[in-house]
């Protein structure tokens, strides 16, 4: 049996889930034991004409990511969304909440019309994607389930839990215990919490969990000293695309 | 108190010690095994760990954040190795060890209790109960902070059995009443020796719960009888995020997920088990996708009635204990006090109605 063929394309991101890749020294080798990369940007040259499995990173937020994008899809059994960004947008997708205009005169001043630009959408907003590795950078234990469940024909488990959930079954103490703000309650975990755990609080990165309740997340957070602009900017600043569409709640 | 555990008490044998005793006598446990006794945990908290140095135990203390459960039921565990090559598996070894916990609270062993019901019946849990096995419990009386409800479930603070030895603290004093429980408990005093007998007879101090349910503890199966299409549940449902805080740290919740994941060798593999709760997504989703409880009123209704009926249909007990922990690390500042006095009101009016 020949080994899957897989390719890593990026899109509009920082690269920082691909790089992420390149530093599990540990599997690396016997990672590349399981599949043939055939496509990998940050890594190698090559080039191939069909893929078993693709990951994307990255947002797509140009007109010509969409071809691309497109392109890739017709060429991929298995496509993977790889890191926030691809996942729902990530934390470009704050550029989504002003005005096209301005962001584009903002970043390029007089030489905006050379750098056509779309809001930043995920990458499931344009193709089919068969599963998500979430995160800002995306978790490894996360990405390495998902590799290996795929390369051995498993159907990946999708964590729709909170980040609450990997807390405790660390017996942290609890971030607002000690006064801090925390996004965990509606975040989803699968980071096993890693921010928690090492002194930090949890900003959101993976994106909400799937049924959140978002007046109820307002209200948690106006009891922890928050204004209600203060809650959603914070709530927003990962998942603009998967929040912003009922705008009115809290207020 | 009531009068039968009153009659009771009076007939235990009663020592006194101060605060050196006391350290002394830990020191003495740790000689005999290991001993698990609450510590601090970060900047304000407390959880139950192997004791190193008994200067590091804890004696006053509200509630550590996980219930004692973590010790026979870990929050992770391997339950088997397996080879996907040679297609056979390895079962964890299991072995019961000896170990005395230190310093627990009364709920806490109640808790252990409701446990140790729900796992012996039906197929008989074997990890559980072997952990379970050789375990020795010293009890300490608590000061019940604002989240304490243990008294409105039936568990006063002189509710001592179980426990081998019970630590009643002198007001205000570092100093104690320890009550004999069972022989175990004579055993390791005489053996421990430094001690004097104490003739006057004392009760174990009363505590003054703030946090109170309206109704008295034998009733609240039957509110529960009324209460399934209450409103109440919508209500909470609005302000909780599902972030299964209250299940994770409930010290009488049991569920628990398994999971497989393979070696990046894609021959070796391990079948791992944690702490799962009803309040979260996936909890009643079954194959092809459909959930039987997809939204948060449901979760929750659930949530309190396998603590106040199911399981209480069973064992004629309540399944809560009252540690406060669902109500004081819900980041909503949901209180379970305040749900069931909500349902009572529910019932109570609909009673007056017809």
């Amino acid at each position: 049996m020949s080994k899957p063929k897989v390719a890593f394309f990026d899109f509009t991101g920082c690269e920082g889930c691909q790089l992420n890749k390149l530093n599990f020294e540990n599997e690396l080798l016997d990672l590349l034991e399981l599949v043939d990369i055939v496509e990998f940007r940050e890594a190698m040259d090559d080039k191939a004409e069909e893929y078993d499995i693709a990951f994307i990173e990255g947002s797509i937020s140009s007109p010509s990511c969409v071809e691309r994008i497109h392109d890739i899809r017709r060429r991929s059994k298995i496509l993977v969304a790889l890191g926030q960004c691809a996942v729902s947008g990530g934390i470009n997708a704050i550029k989504n909440l002003h005005p096209m205009d301005e962001v584009q005169e903002t970043v390029y001043g007089k030489d905006k019309y050379l750098f056509p630009s779309i809001p930043a959408q995920p990458v499931s907003a344009i193709v089919k994607v068969d599963y998500e590795v979430r995160g800002c950078p995306m978790s490894a234990p996360e990405y390495l389930h998902v590799f290996k469940s795929l390369v051995l024909g498993r159907k990946p488990e999708v964590i729709d839990h909170s980040v609450c959930v990997e807390c405790k079954l660390r017996e942290n103490e609890c971030v607002l215990d000690k006064g801090m703000f925390c996004l965990g309650p509606i975040t989803r975990g699968g980071c096993g919490a890693i921010c928690p755990t090492n002194g930090q609080y949890c900003i959101g990165c993976r994106g909400p969990v799937s049924n959140i309740n978002k007046n109820g997340a307002v209200e948690m957070l106006k009891k922890h000293g928050f204004s209600v602009n203060e809650a959603l900017k914070r709530m927003k600043m990962f998942s603009a695309n998967e929040l912003d569409k009922k705008i009115e709640w809290g207020r | 108190m009531n009068d039968v555990t009153n009659s009771k008490l009076k007939k235990l044998k009663q020592y006194a010690f101060d605060k050196d005793s006391t350290l002394k006598f830990i020191e003495f446990l740790m000689q005999k095994t290991e001993v698990i006794a609450p510590q601090n945990k970060g900047q304000a908290s407390y959880s139950y760990e192997i004791v190193k140095d008994a200067k590091d135990v804890v004696l006053d203390y509200p509630r550590t954040i996980q219930p004692l459960k973590k010790f026979f039921l870990p929050p992770v565990e391997d339950l088997l190795a397996f080879d996907l090559n040679a297609n056979t598996y390895q079962e964890e070894k299991i072995e019961a060890k000896d170990k005395i916990f230190f310093g627990i609270h009364n709920y806490e062993l109640e808790g252990i209790k409701r446990l140790d019901y729900s796992f012996k019946k039906g197929n008989p849990e074997s990890n559980y109960l072997t952990r379970r096995e050789k375990s020795m419990f010293i009890g300490i009386s608590y000061e019940p902070d604002s989240y304490h409800f243990s008294e409105s479930v039936g568990i006063p603070a002189d509710k001592i059995d179980g426990f081998c030895l019970f630590f009643d603290k002198i007001s205000n004093k570092s100093d104690y009443m320890v009550f004999v429980v069972d022989e175990n408990g004579q055993k390791l005093i005489d053996s421990f020796g430094k001690v004097n007998e104490v003739k006057s007879k004392a009760e174990i101090t009363a505590k003054k719960f703030q946090n109170k349910v309206k109704l008295h503890y034998n009733r609240i199966p039957q509110v529960f009888d009324h209460v399934y299409k209450s409103k109440v549940w919508d209500k909470v449902a609005e302000r909780c995020v599902g972030c299964g805080t209250c299940n994770l740290l409930c010290a009488t919740c049991y569920c628990f997920d398994v999971r497989d994941e393979i070696e990046i060798n894609a021959k070796d593999g391990k079948r791992t088990r944690f702490w799962d709760g009803c309040m979260l997504n996936t909890f009643a989703e079954v194959a092809g996708g459909e959930n039987f409880r997809e939204k948060l009123n449901q979760r929750t209704r659930h949530r309190l009635y396998r603590k106040f009926k199911y399981i209480t249909d069973h064992s004629g007990e309540l399944h809560c204990i009252g540690c406060g922990r669902c109500s004081k690390y819900c980041p909503a500042d949901i209180s379970i006090v305040e749900i069931i006095n909500s349902l009572i009101d529910d019932y109570t009016t609909q009673q007056k109605k017809n």
